[in-house]
């Protein structure tokens, strides 16, 4: 099975990759990883007042988990913290056109989003 | 563990699995073979059978290679399609369906890896969290190595006295790696062995106590931890290798 137009579309041109600084405070870090495949994900989010002005990926894994952090990056950009914990990876699925076999990458990027989030949480929580 | 101990006494498993069934030719009852005593049809392999019980073994993590070699060429024979090719379309069903999930299941068990993986599929319901949390200091190693990386492609054009000690550091950090790889290994099988005692049925093994229950529970959560890892070193490692090669 091919990949979809979109999936080769950020594969090719990846959108925001690259890294925060993970000790700053406006940054949330979430690293997951897929034991099925071995892929491993990086997911930064940079938070000012409670919304998310900018988001980071690195991801080491198939076309699919690249193009998922990827679209990621860009869905998260601009919205609040509450807005980026109702993504969900069906959402991706549907974009991205994956195939069954590959929505675990998905999930993967939902993952992410989630730890990034958290982190950050746990980090304006643990200033106060 | 020797194959005619297994034969003396099949596992209850294997006998409940059998008894229900009857033959979907005459209808005369099955006793826990493969061919219908009394119209000698061929019998279809059940979908719910594991592929231990499949392959005449216990349901444990050392077995016996030969045993196991020596039963799915026997059943190779008894279902090979050739041998039906003038029989009913029925039975070329059941001789394809049968062949096909021998194979499955002889892959499955012949390497160790997919054997504990697909015993800890089997064990899912009974082990009430196979589930573990993300090794994360895996996956910062996982990540700097990755930049490592990156640092050496993108040096390997221009700067060769850079591109000769990032080689280097690689090359140690593969080692490492591939001892760690190695340990991972043999801990497993470490691991098979202890699973392999915790349900040993013989009259003189320890009886089963509260704790084993737990111990169980510990062996599958660590073997199921140890083969995720496992997968992530493989691809840091394999990525490290196609780097510097």
């Amino acid at each position: 099975m091919a990949y979809s137009e979109k999936v080769v579309d950020h594969f090719n041109n990846p959108r925001n990759m690259g890294s925060f600084k993970k000790d700053e405070e406006d940054v949330g870090t979430g690293i997951v990883g897929a034991p099925e495949c071995g892929d491993v994900m990086k997911l930064q989010i940079k938070v000012q007042d409670e919304k998310i002005v900018d988001a980071r990926f690195k991801t080491f894994g198939c076309g699919s988990a690249i193009a998922s952090s990827s679209l990621a990056t860009e869905w998260l950009k601009g919205k609040t913290l509450q807005e980026a914990q109702q993504i969900k990876n069906t959402d991706i699925v549907q974009e991205l056109n994956l195939p069954p076999v590959k929505i675990h990458c998905s999930v993967l990027a939902e993952d992410a989003i989630k730890a990034a989030l958290n982190d950050y949480k746990k980090k304006t929580e643990e200033k106060k | 563990m020797t194959t005619d101990g297994m034969q003396k006494a099949p596992t209850k498993r294997s006998e409940l699995q059998m008894a229900r069934s009857m033959c979907w030719h005459c209808q005369s009852e099955i006793t826990g073979e493969y061919f219908c005593e009394q119209c000698v049809k061929v019998q279809p392999l059940s979908k719910e059978m594991d592929y231990f019980t499949c392959l005449g073994l216990p349901r444990l993590l050392n077995i016996d290679l030969a045993a196991l070699e020596a039963k799915f060429y026997d059943l190779s024979r008894a279902f090979h399609p050739d041998f039906y090719q003038r029989k009913t379309a029925s039975e070329q069903d059941i001789s394809l369906g049968n062949s096909a999930m021998l194979n499955t299941a002889y892959r499955t068990l012949k390497d160790p890896v997919l054997r504990a993986e697909y015993l800890l599929r089997l064990e899912a319901g009974s082990a009430k969290d196979i589930r573990t949390s993300p090794p994360a200091d895996l996956f910062e190693e996982i990540l700097t190595l990755q930049e490592d990386l990156e640092a050496f492609r993108a040096a390997s054009d221009q700067a060769p006295a850079a591109v000769a000690s990032l080689r280097t550091k690689l090359a140690a950090d593969r080692e490492l790696l591939e001892q760690r790889q190695r340990d991972m290994e043999a801990r497993l099988l470490e691991l098979f062995s202890r699973w392999d005692a915790l349900h040993d049925r013989r009259p003189q093994a320890a009886p089963a106590t509260p704790h084993s229950q737990q111990d169980k529970e510990a062996v599958l959560k660590e073997m199921r931890e140890l083969l995720s890892n496992r997968t992530y070193l493989r691809n840091i490692v394999n990525d490290l290798i196609a780097t510097t090669a």
